[in-house]
């Protein structure tokens, strides 16, 4: 679980879907950490060149509040993220086709209001459910597709598809003595 | 039965013909025996010359002609007896023997009949046994037949409506796929995951 009280403040953006996302700041975070450090190894006068922060890092400092500068707010940055890593609840949700990130985005923002803040999303991609998503946690399976609602509207597709009056008669058998 | 009587007719006949040969041997016996016997006594004597006087020769011989005629016409009525007889017991052994072979040919023939009868009733038994069976196995063949029809159209229609979200879904998507954007659907996903909240949110504090 995430640390209660020295992380409360932090939350991950919407930005942030999936594990390959909070992986990538990781990496991203060790880099910034690693070149911060020779910078304070090396002499005054000599150049080092300062990574480039991705809009990922950047929406995470701002939502946060945080100062990569400063070395306790990377610890906690980082602290917070591996926790994210290797507790956050995981989620997989499959679409018909690629969704747009501003789509995963707005889904990602209610996914984290209602059901977990620090809840992960992994997307995946099932073209034949037509409209709709399917969604699978730890363990369910929740059938949101358009296939889906035929085959809960299938009585009234019977209904409307089979001619009136119609109905299969089993064939008359003889009770054998 | 009537072998019997004719036995017994038979035996007669031979009986009366046995004594009646009988008879002339006897006579003749006694004939002889008064000729060697001699009489004693003058008046034994002079009886048998009487009896000779009367019996003399010609009248011997014409008491013995007189006999032999006599057995000759009984020979004669008992042979044509005999014949009569034997005519009759022939012409009743016909008849016996005609009315036994006749009544024996008419018992085979009814038992003839009464063997074809059979046959023929016993035919008639096993092509209406064989006709019963054809008919149940045509019903039982028919009613087999109406069932694997009948099973066959319920599959089918089963199959349909089983596979029918999947046949409409392929149709809606080959018509409008296109046309389905991700974005629009946003509202319709969140009313699903709001309607099945509760769900996920226990499912993910108990999972493992």
């Amino acid at each position: 679980m995430v640390h209660e009280k020295e992380d409360t403040a932090l939350v991950l953006p919407p930005g942030v879907v999936g594990s390959v996302e909070v992986g990538r700041l990781i990496r991203e975070l060790e880099e910034v950490d690693e070149n911060l450090l020779q910078l304070k190894l090396r002499k005054s006068g000599s150049s080092i060149k300062m990574p480039k922060t991705s809009r990922m890092m950047e929406q995470i400092q701002t939502e946060n509040e945080l100062n990569l500068l400063h070395e306790t707010d990377r610890k906690r940055l980082s602290k917070f993220l591996s926790e994210v890593k290797a507790n956050s609840p995981i989620c997989h949700i499959s679409f018909s086709e690629e969704p747009s990130q501003k789509f995963l985005e707005q889904l990602t923002v209610w996914f984290r209001k209602e059901i977990h803040p620090s809840l992960l999303l992994t997307i995946g991609l099932q073209p034949n459910i037509g409209a709709g998503c399917i969604l699978r946690s730890t363990n369910k399976y929740f059938n949101f597709s358009l296939q889906q609602e035929f085959v809960k509207q299938r009585d009234l597709l019977v209904n409307k598809m089979m001619p009136p009056g119609f109905e299969l008669k089993a064939p008359a058998v003889e009770k054998q003595s | 039965m009537t072998i019997w009587w004719l036995l017994l007719i038979l035996g007669f006949l031979g009986s009366s013909g046995i004594a009646f040969i009988w008879l002339a041997v006897r006579l003749n016996k006694v004939a002889v025996g008064k000729k060697g016997k001699g009489l004693s006594g003058s008046t034994e004597q002079a009886a048998i010359e009487d009896v000779e006087h009367i019996f003399n020769e010609e009248f011997r011989e014409e008491l013995r002609n007189r006999g032999r005629l006599h057995f000759e016409k009984i020979i004669g009525e008992n042979a044509m007896f005999l014949q009569q007889d034997l005519r009759l017991t022939t012409s009743q052994l016909n008849e016996y023997m005609k009315t036994e072979v006749t009544k024996t040919l008419k018992e085979e023939f009814s038992k003839y009949e009464q063997s074809i009868s059979d046959a023929k009733q016993m035919a008639i038994d096993s092509i209406q046994k064989t006709n019963q069976a054809i008919v149940e196995q045509r019903e039982m063949l028919s009613k087999q037949v109406e069932q694997e029809v009948f099973d066959a159209k319920r599959l089918l229609i089963g199959h349909f409506q089983d596979n029918m979200a999947d046949i409409i879904n392929h149709y809606v998507l080959a018509a409008v796929g296109d046309q389905i954007d991700l974005s629009d659907q946003l509202e319709y996903i969140l009313g699903e995951l709001e309607a099945n909240k509760q769900e996920i949110i226990e499912d993910i504090k108990n999972g493992a």
